[in-house]
């Protein structure tokens, strides 16, 4: 099967990876839509863009081609930037303000 | 061997990712973000990333992780909404990520994977072949990766100031 992998003399699926990565995705899509808190939010955007990373690095492994890896490190990159600026933001709103629920933010609406 | 590594630190992913998304203090998610990232960079180490494992240690574990917490502990200690003013949504979102795992398991089954390329595995995901990649074929990317971490410097300072007047 092409989809196979020989890591440490074991059988491995490349599947098992991107099934334990899907799975990981879907718990911070979850955390997106369920909770209310702007920091857990931020936390599951995290959660979903590892998960990601693990995709690319199995891909990487099983077509034992480095483009994966350097794009993993890309993602890295935009994640911490995306980090900084969206805890910046929140801070922001925080001084100003006490925040409980994100629903709170509806100036804007119409 | 391997497969009880896979086994014992994929579980661990998920039960952080669990504890992510359900404890109600923000800095228990976190500490739960911080098993999921290590669990994940030991599974890089499996899939022969060495210099992603690395990164992933310190710039996620240590970096950003650290980031966070210095965030929840200037906002304070967290104040709990007594009620969710979600209703009905909580339900149709489990739903909503039950089908979407659904879709992504299905989409697994019919995989068509390319013949692997053959190269050295021993000198696979090394310091040494990463940096090959990065200072040659994607050198501009890389670059390009530099001027965005100073933007993203420059607004979080310029968000974070204090206001004189």
């Amino acid at each position: 099967m092409a989809g196979s992998l020989d890591i440490g003399g074991s059988q491995f699926d490349v599947s098992w990876f991107l099934l334990l990565a899907a799975a990981l995705f879907t718990l911070g899509a979850v955390g997106v839509l369920v909770r209310r808190n702007p920091l857990i939010i931020l936390i599951s955007i995290e959660l979903m863009l590892n998960a990601v990373n693990l995709t690319l690095v199995a891909f990487s492994r099983q077509l034992e081609n480095l483009e994966g890896q350097l794009f993993a490190l890309m993602t890295m990159t935009v994640a911490a930037a995306e980090a900084v600026v969206g805890l910046a933001i929140l801070v922001d709103i925080f001084r100003v303000r006490d925040l409980e629920d994100i629903d709170d933010l509806s100036e804007l609406k119409g | 061997m391997a497969i009880a590594v896979f086994i014992v630190f994929g579980l661990l992913a998920i039960l952080g990712g669990f504890g992510v998304i359900t404890f109600r203090q923000p800095i228990r998610s976190v500490l739960s973000l911080v098993v999921v990232m290590l669990s994940l960079s030991v599974l890089f180490l499996l899939l022969s990333a060495q210099f992603v494992f690395v990164v992933q240690i310190i710039v996620y574990a240590g970096a950003v992780m650290v980031l966070f917490l210095f965030v929840i502990a200037l906002l304070g200690p967290a104040r709990v909404t007594p009620r969710s003013r979600l209703r009905f949504q909580t339900g149709l979102s489990a739903l909503f990520a039950l089908a979407f795992f659904g879709l992504l398991y299905a989409m697994l089954q019919g995989v068509q994977y390319r013949q692997p390329d053959h190269t050295d595995l021993n000198v696979f995901g090394t310091v040494q072949s990463i940096a090959v990649g990065l200072f040659t074929t994607y050198l501009y990317p890389f670059e390009l990766t530099s001027v965005l971490l100073l933007v993203a410097a420059i607004g979080a300072i310029y968000l974070s100031r204090r206001d004189e007047s």
